[in-house]
């Protein structure tokens, strides 16, 4: 395509500047590129929800029926009450700590618009297969984390005319850009005492060391074992990469990282197929929660397989 | 249904100022391990007269050296291997949402290679198939459509350099130093030759209804990153990108196609670029309500910060470039505004009690890194260094003490202010915070 495409740039290059040329004069240009989408075409990417409610398909849910649901796919690393699990980041808390030293902004405490809360859930969530929740599911699963907050009852079921009438707390508290918002001034001589000056030494022991930490991330180690892999575990390269590595690339959420022998030494011992249909049921461990296919439920029983398999085989 | 009250918990994902315990235990390690082996090299000229094997004649002279194509895309000198993208881990839960910053202390002119351009990603760097992607237009407009890469590469076509930022640029360090390295403190920052269509070409092409007011843009990544945009930011300087010096974006970039917004906050320039709405109102979606917002002292919180102000900072000396023999030197560094040009650059050594004005080198473009540099003969003596930026429009850099004035340290974002480098009288260099 590329190949093809710069000829063609060089092409219209002369062309188009005849027709700029041409505009200056008079009519708008057209370049006559691209095709006209149809309204279905549109309806199907045009996924943004505004804070008046407009774009939200209709649907609806309560958080009695979004508990579960979040329970299966948010609260591994969200936590069950939105308290956030290791470092994965709290959906609820933090009600009148904006002015604190330490604030904490959550959905309740910060977020001005529940429709946010909708669109981002819709878009972006749950982190390891964004995309893949139907309607109802956000709408319940939007409920719940409201909820969560105090913000609306357990039974209120929202809907797409009534998710804009949900009034966040913090909605008010937002103002537009006033910056410049400084006026220091070009100083050139005697700008202060130099007996003011007082030298606030950097925190020790927190700047990475600039050698080996990212050389060896599991992309490395992956790297290294490709060449050995079965079928079956290739097969499950791709469904890895997608909804495994997450967490067990990093070993976040007390994930057993892949690779790493000692981790995954006791487990092994269980057998593959008990392996397998943890990681298809999900379970809780000693270490944390492992949620039903990574908390990808796109994802086929045999893609998990693959990708145990996958995982295995890096060890 | 059970409910507990929920006990305070930071929030660390972005770029909160607290480190856990347990990764500061990590860290402990500390040093200046990683300076490059070309000032070790040139630090000291006794150390190269007095090694006998530098005047011998070298093995390279006396031998072949590798032939045409044995790295079709070309690989920097294996002497470079230091000159890397870094990021730091306890930052981000895990490295799929995350940033790496670029080498700028390895780095000379403007320009950043393609390799070395900071990331920043929300869900990955997805890869995209340039042959299925494409880029819809529609909303308040007379004509939507639907544009392949193809398409967009027979616009005509425009090449601009201007530099790109993370407006959470510096925001590790509201609170105090912690970052003894300038990759760590200022690397979330790189300038590059962008090519491609401007955006009004194409809205030209839509037709814009009068209520048309802003323009939401979408990525094609599994974050769906999307951002409001006034329409008359659209209309000015916005392009719609495919090319980063010379050669098609790179994925970490936004391949194929991406928004860019000179002189913007970074994640306003969305990447992998799928999609354009145009609308009256702004969208307030997640990345400009519950992240890129910038939460004052007050408690009340600035929305829609897009511009990057002044800044700059001293690339050499550095801790990464510490001096070593007494002599001569230049302090050097870069300067960016996103309001336009840089016009001026001062360079104080005493901690900013005087200041004197420096050259600017090489090419002064809008929105733009900039080069300033000062000659200097060093004598061993300790110094506050610091640069101060003026730009076009007559702004000027501020101190910490300023900035923190208004804003306290809780905003995270926009964290432009002068920087300080402690020079010691052995040549190493400390970052320091001035009261
Ligand atoms: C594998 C871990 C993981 C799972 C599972 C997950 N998330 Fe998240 N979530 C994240 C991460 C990481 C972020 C931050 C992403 C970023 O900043 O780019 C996030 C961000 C969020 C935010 C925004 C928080 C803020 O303050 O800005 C919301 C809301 C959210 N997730 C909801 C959900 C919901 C609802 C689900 C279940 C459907 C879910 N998440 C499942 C990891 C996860
Ligand atoms: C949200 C984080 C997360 C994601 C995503 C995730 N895992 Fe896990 N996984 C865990 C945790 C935590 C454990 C350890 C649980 C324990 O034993 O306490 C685990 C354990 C496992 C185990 C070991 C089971 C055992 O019995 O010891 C397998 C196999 C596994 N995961 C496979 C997968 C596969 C395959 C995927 C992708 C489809 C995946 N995981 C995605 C967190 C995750």
């Amino acid at each position: 395509m590329y190949n093809s495409s710069k000829i063609s740039i060089a092409i219209t290059c002369a062309i188009a500047l005849l027709f700029s040329a041409a505009a200056l004069a008079g009519p708008k240009t057209s370049y006559g590129l691209g095709v006209t989408p149809t309204k279905e075409e549109i309806a199907l990417w045009d996924i943004d929800v505004r804070p008046d409610g407009q774009g939200l398909p209709i649907g609806k849910g309560s958080a009695i029926e979004g508990e579960a649901m979040y329970e299966a796919k948010c609260a591994s690393c969200h936590g069950s009450f939105g308290e956030g699990e290791g470092r994965w980041p709290p959906l609820a808390g933090g009600e009148n700590t904006l002015k604190d030293d330490r604030p904490e902004k959550t959905v309740g405490s910060y977020w001005p618009y529940a429709s946010t809360l909708w669109d981002y859930i819709n878009r972006a969530m749950p982190f390891p297969a964004p995309k893949t929740l139907t309607v109802h599911e956000v709408y319940a699963i939007t409920a719940y984390v409201l909820y969560l907050n105090d913000l609306i009852e357990d039974d209120y079921v929202l809907t797409q005319d009534n998710l804009a009438q949900v009034k966040m707390p913090n909605q008010d508290n937002f103002y537009a850009d006033d910056r410049p918002d400084t006026h220091n001034t070009r100083c050139m001589n005697n700008c202060k005492k130099p007996k003011d000056i007082v030298i606030v030494q950097s925190l020790r022991g927190i700047t990475p060391e600039q050698e080996e930490e990212q050389e060896q991330g599991a992309a490395k180690v992956e790297e290294k074992a490709k060449p050995t892999l079965s079928k079956n575990a290739l097969a499950g390269e791709a469904p890895y990469k997608q909804s495994c590595f997450v967490c067990h690339g990093s070993g976040i959420a007390d994930a057993p990282r892949t690779g790493d022998k000692n981790a995954w030494a006791s487990r092994l011992k269980q057998g593959t197929p008990m392996l397998i249909k943890h990681a298809i049921e999900g379970y809780i461990g000693d270490a944390g929660v492992m949620p039903p296919k990574g908390g990808n439920m796109n994802l086929t029983d045999e893609q998990v397989t693959a990708a145990v398999h996958y995982m295995l085989e890096q060890n | 249904m059970s409910k507990n009250k929920i006990s305070g918990k930071a929030y660390l994902a972005e770029l909160a100022n607290n480190v856990p315990s347990n990764a500061r235990r990590n860290f402990l390690k500390q040093g200046v391990k990683f300076s490059t082996g070309l000032v070790a090299a040139v630090a000291s000229n006794e150390a190269i007269s007095g090694n006998s094997t530098a005047l011998d004649v070298p093995s390279w002279s006396k031998s072949l050296g590798s032939g045409v194509v044995s790295t079709p895309y070309g690989i920097p000198s294996k002497f470079e291997k230091n000159v890397i993208r870094r990021t730091v881990p306890w930052l981000t839960a895990d490295k799929i949402s995350s940033i790496s910053m670029s080498p700028i202390q390895e780095l000379k002119g403007i320009i950043t290679p393609n390799g070395l351009v900071f990331e920043r990603y929300h869900a990955g760097s997805p890869t995209v198939d340039p042959e299925q992607h494409r880029l819809m237009i529609h909303g308040l407009v007379d004509n939507p459509l639907m544009f392949t890469m193809d398409d967009l590469m027979r616009f005509p076509s425009e090449s601009v350099i201007h530099f790109l930022e993370c407006p959470a640029n510096g925001g590790m360090e509201w609170r105090g130093p912690q970052m003894e390295a300038l990759q760590f403190t200022h690397g979330m920052v790189s300038c590059c030759e962008w090519t491609g269509v401007r955006l009004s070409t194409l809205l030209d092409e839509v037709g814009l209804k009068s209520k048309a007011k802003w323009v939401l843009a979408e990525g094609a990544d599994g974050a769906g990153m999307s951002r409001s945009i006034p329409l008359d930011k659209a209309l000015d300087d916005a392009l719609i990108v495919y090319a980063q010096n010379g050669e098609m974006l790179r994925p970490e970039q936004g391949y194929p196609v991406r928004l860019f917004n000179p002189g913007w906050e970074g994640n306003t320039s969305v990447k992998w670029l799928r999609r354009l709405e145009i609308g009256d109102k702004p969208w307030h979606h997640r990345e400009e309500t519950s992240k890129y917002t910038d939460l004052m002292p007050d408690g009340r919180a600035r929305r829609f910060t897009y511009e990057q102000e002044a800044n700059s900072v001293i690339t050499s000396p550095c801790p990464e470039n510490p001096w070593g023999s007494r002599g001569s030197y230049q302090i050097e560094g870069i300067a960016w505004s996103g309001r336009g040009k840089i016009k001026q650059v001062d360079i104080s050594l005493d901690g900013g009690v005087s200041w004197r004005p420096t050259k600017l080198k090489g090419l002064v473009l809008s929105k733009a890194l900039t080069r300033f540099s000062l000659p200097y003969s060093w004598d061993g003596a300790p110094a506050l260094l610091q640069s101060r930026a003026i730009d076009e429009t007559g702004y000027v850099q501020p101190t910490l003490s300023q900035l923190r004035k208004v804003r306290g340290t809780n905003t995270i974002y926009h964290k432009n202010s002068i920087h300080t480098w402690q020079l010691l009288s052995d040549g190493k260099v400390k970052n320091v915070q001035l009261k």
